[in-house]
């Protein structure tokens, strides 16, 4: 499926594939023999758990090549509950189709944190979603934790919840399924990081090199703070004092010295904008400890220094 | 007399899991529950963290209309300290929700729901020389030819139906659902130079937003929106247009109780003079809106908390679900609870949220002459009255006449913005305080209370968003929800492929991630 000609779709991919920073092992004649059916597609499945969808819109809105373009010429996409105009029974039929036929032969792309301690917590099909997570990850010859919910349990993992969530790296580990996962924190995942992902994976047949949170070290080896355009001002000690002031935001609640990501490297929406150059703290949100008690705060405010760092919450 | 149920599990292409089941007698449909079929807690799990907090993670809910989330959260937190933006935090407010829900409508539209309409395998009869459908369609003749296990997923399989017939209607709508999507990254880029980033804008704060709004950005936003303009006042309006003369009967099918309730939605750069105004119209009676009207009801929904109806928003801190074993024994039992959502009613009746009910209300106050021109106009070229609004097409029509109304307003907003200037006005959280604030989301009315305690910490939170009003389960009455109540009376040609349940459905373009929070 493709909004270009070929020759345009393997020009403007190429710029795709030097921006997600996979130039240095992927080439215009892997491209080609992708084009041509040398080099196998990647299949992939694509399930939300407990999600809000945000990591798929995200991804429908990479740029340069349409997200089609990606997903059906670089990829075999079997199914996405956005995109595909399967619905009811025959999603559950592709599922369990897929699962025998592809077994090992398709990367599981996870959006959402899979609830455990109430298993009805999220329905599919008159199953509990954990049971198609286990079904569909001990099948596939990877996984992928699309954001931080599926990476750490982001949101839906919060202080204060019930249904007991597990990332799909904690839950194959529980389910004693032994398969690679391979971590892309980030609320929403960053559509560059899955197409990185997918072109390694199409090359090598194996996921990149991780950190011990079993996310690529290609982008989360550095904290947003290492990164900061602000970082000298942070060593000169000139912090904002209010939000507009030129200067470190970090006494204004920013979380990027605990948050490793790259985001002054790839930044939102095909680089348009980050939170820090937005005028905003960073609110740490590929960090494992999103969401904080306390982000954006006042200069001066108590809280955040020392009364309320180890809060209990209620409930 | 033939009786078959139909069960759609999941219904896909819809923010979230959501199940529904018809009971099919000769062909009709004469019964139908809709199950929304995950639960997160978000607004209880909310108490105790920093009042600000409150704003990232409810935009959180939903990964499809964040920004309305986000500015709710914004406007009940101001509501609370007693502020307001100043005048470039409104104007800059307005363009970033603005911007996101136009790429909203054409997600919906486009990505969601034309698929059900147009037939994509048309493609193959394509003589033309569009380089963009010609590439589809040697890419679907490729697909069909080889021995995939899976051929020309993801756009196949599909419900086997009746299609559009017409090979233009199908080859424009194809094309342009292509070109959609590039139409959707210009509008989140547009979003994300003053959001910071779409999904998920972080810099829509109480108080305005964190960002500076230097010439540059602003000209960039105004490009984006301008290169938006002309697909949205033109293909999207004309694609539904084509859609209603290939599909007539969906104006009457999916009529609902043609109840409506909206919220006041952008307003000029002081706050006020909303484009689009709060309300409700019951019986075809508009009248301003009134929060004391509104109770939520949890019987049919799986919450063990009492009482389970006429419950308040802010009136309870625990809303305690039932656990797996109970569960299993509701779905066993006959009459037994069968959502995560629950069941919000405004004056005891069944109200129907989204683009309809804004169109309707607005037009009925009569606050938006411009508005009124442009629907009597479509009004008359289609021959259309308010009564066919309540149907498929006609939720379907109303978003394309919102986004053409939201891309001028943001245009105008653009001009009005004065550079340089801060668009943030910064408070302490405030202690022992209360807000309230409204919105409209994509797909309808928002609300959002906050209630903080003596450490500006959240002491209770409560949410009632738009799909948990179309979407509802029945309440204590036994009445059904608004969706439910669409799908009564539908007439199935094949049971095995009822895409007419699906249309209906997705054309209220349900969030189950927001529904149940």
């Amino acid at each position: 499926m493709a909004i270009l000609t070929r020759r345009d779709a393997i020009k403007q991919m190429l710029k795709v594939i030097a921006a997600v920073g996979a130039a240095n092992f992927f080439t215009v004649q892997d491209l080609i023999a992708m084009e041509n059916g040398r080099m196998i597609k990647p299949n992939i499945v694509w399930l939300h758990g407990s999600s809000c969808s945000g990591c798929s819109t995200s991804f429908l809105n990479i740029e340069d090549v349409s997200v089609l373009d990606i997903l059906t010429r670089y990829t075999n996409i079997i199914y996405h509950p956005d995109i595909s105009l399967a619905t009811g029974k025959q999603v559950t039929e592709i599922l369990n189709k897929a699962s025998k036929e592809l077994k090992d032969n398709y990367l599981f792309v996870v959006e959402g944190s899979i609830p455990v301690a109430m298993p009805h917590a999220c329905m599919m099909g008159d199953r509990p979603i954990m049971e198609w997570m286990e079904q569909m990850s001990a099948s596939a010859s990877a996984c992928v934790a699309g954001g931080t919910c599926a990476a750490f349990g982001g949101i839906t993992g919060m202080q204060g919840m019930d249904a007991g969530v597990m990332s799909i790296g904690k839950f194959t580990k529980y389910k004693n399924i032994n398969k690679p996962v391979v971590s892309l924190p980030n609320c929403p995942m960053k559509p560059e990081h899955l197409v990185y992902v997918i072109f390694h994976y199409a090359k090598f047949k194996t996921i990149p090199e991780l950190d011990a949170e079993g996310r690529p070290l290609r982008f989360f080896s550095q904290t947003v703070h290492e990164r900061c355009i602000y970082y000298s001002e942070f060593q000169e000690k000139n912090y904002a004092k209010k939000i507009g002031d030129s200067g470190c935001l970090l006494k204004l609640g920013c979380q990027g010295p605990v948050t490793k990501n790259d985001c002054m490297t790839i930044g939102h929406n095909n680089n348009t904008n980050t939170c820090i150059k937005a005028g905003h703290p960073c609110i740490g949100c590929a960090s494992e400890h999103f969401p904080r008690q306390i982000m954006l705060h006042t200069f001066k405010d108590e809280r955040a220094i020392s009364k309320f760092r180890h809060f209990k919450f209620k409930g | 007399m033939s009786e078959r149920k139909i069960t759609i599990d999941p219904l896909t292409r819809i923010e979230g899991h959501l199940k529904f089941e018809t009971i099919i007698k000769d062909g009709v449909v004469t019964d139908a529950k809709c199950s929304a079929e995950m639960y997160r807690g978000i607004e209880k799990a909310l108490i105790g963290y920093d009042a600000r907090v409150a704003q990232q993670v409810t935009q959180r809910v939903c990964g499809v209309c964040p920004y309305a989330h986000a500015e709710a959260a914004s406007l009940a937190l101001e509501n609370a300290m007693g502020i307001k933006p100043n005048h470039n935090g409104q104007l800059l407010r307005n363009m970033i929700v603005g911007a996101y829900q136009l790429q909203d409508h054409l997600l919906h539209f486009y990505i969601l729901s034309a698929l059900d309409f147009i037939d994509i395998t048309a493609v193959l009869k394509y003589e033309g020389d569009d380089d963009s459908v010609l590439s589809v369609k040697k890419w679907v003749q490729n697909e069909l030819k080889s021995n995939k296990i899976f051929p020309a997923a993801p756009f196949l399989p599909r419900y086997e139906a009746m299609y559009a017939k017409g090979n233009n209607t199908n080859f424009t709508a194809i094309k342009n659902y292509l070109e959609a999507i590039k139409v959707m990254a210009d509008l989140t880029k547009a979003v994300a130079i003053f959001g910071a980033k779409a999904p998920h804008p972080v810099t829509l704060e109480a108080g305005g937003v964190t960002t500076i709004p230097t010439i540059g950005k602003l000209a960039k936003y105004r490009s984006l929106i301008i290169s938006a303009r002309n697909f949205i006042k033109d293909n999207y309006l004309n694609d539904i247009i084509a859609v209603a003369k290939e599909f007539p009967e969906y104006f009457k099918i999916g009529a609902g109780y043609g109840d409506y309730l909206s919220y006041p939605y952008l307003p000029d750069e002081n706050g006020e003079n909303h484009l689009f105004v709060g309300g409700s119209t019951i019986d075809g009676k508009y009248e301003e809106l009134d929060l004391k009207n509104i109770f939520e009801d949890h019987k049919y929904s799986y919450y063990k908390s009492k009482p389970d109806s006429n419950v308040r928003p802010l009136d309870s801190t625990d809303l305690t679900p039932i656990n797996y074993e109970e569960f299993k024994e509701e779905q066993k039992k006959e009459g037994g609870k069968y959502s995560w959502s629950r069941a919000p009613r405004y004056k005891g009746k069944i109200m129907e949220v989204g683009p309809v009910a804004r169109v309707i209300n607005t037009y009925k106050s009569g606050k938006n002459k411009k508005l009124n021109t442009l629907v009597d106009s479509i009004n008359k070229k289609l021959g259309l009255t308010f009564k066919e609004y309540n149907s498929v097409l006609g939720r379907h029509l109303c978003r394309a006449i919102m986004a053409t109304t939201i891309i001028d307003k943001i245009l105008e907003d653009t001009e009005k913005v004065i550079p340089d200037e801060l668009a943030f006005v910064e408070r302490a959280v405030p202690k022992n305080a209360v807000g309230f604030g409204l919105t409209e989301a994509t797909r309808g009315a928002l609300a959002h209370w906050i209630e903080t305690d003596e450490n500006g910490l959240i002491k209770n939170y409560d949410m009632i968003v738009p799909t948990t009003w179309n979407i509802s389960p029945k309440d204590a009455s036994g009445a059904l929800g608004a969706v439910e109540k669409m799908l009564m009376g539908t007439k199935i040609k094949d049971p095995d492929n009822p895409i007419e349940l699906a249309r209906i459905v997705r054309s209220t373009d349900p969030c189950l991630a927001c529904s149940v929070h």
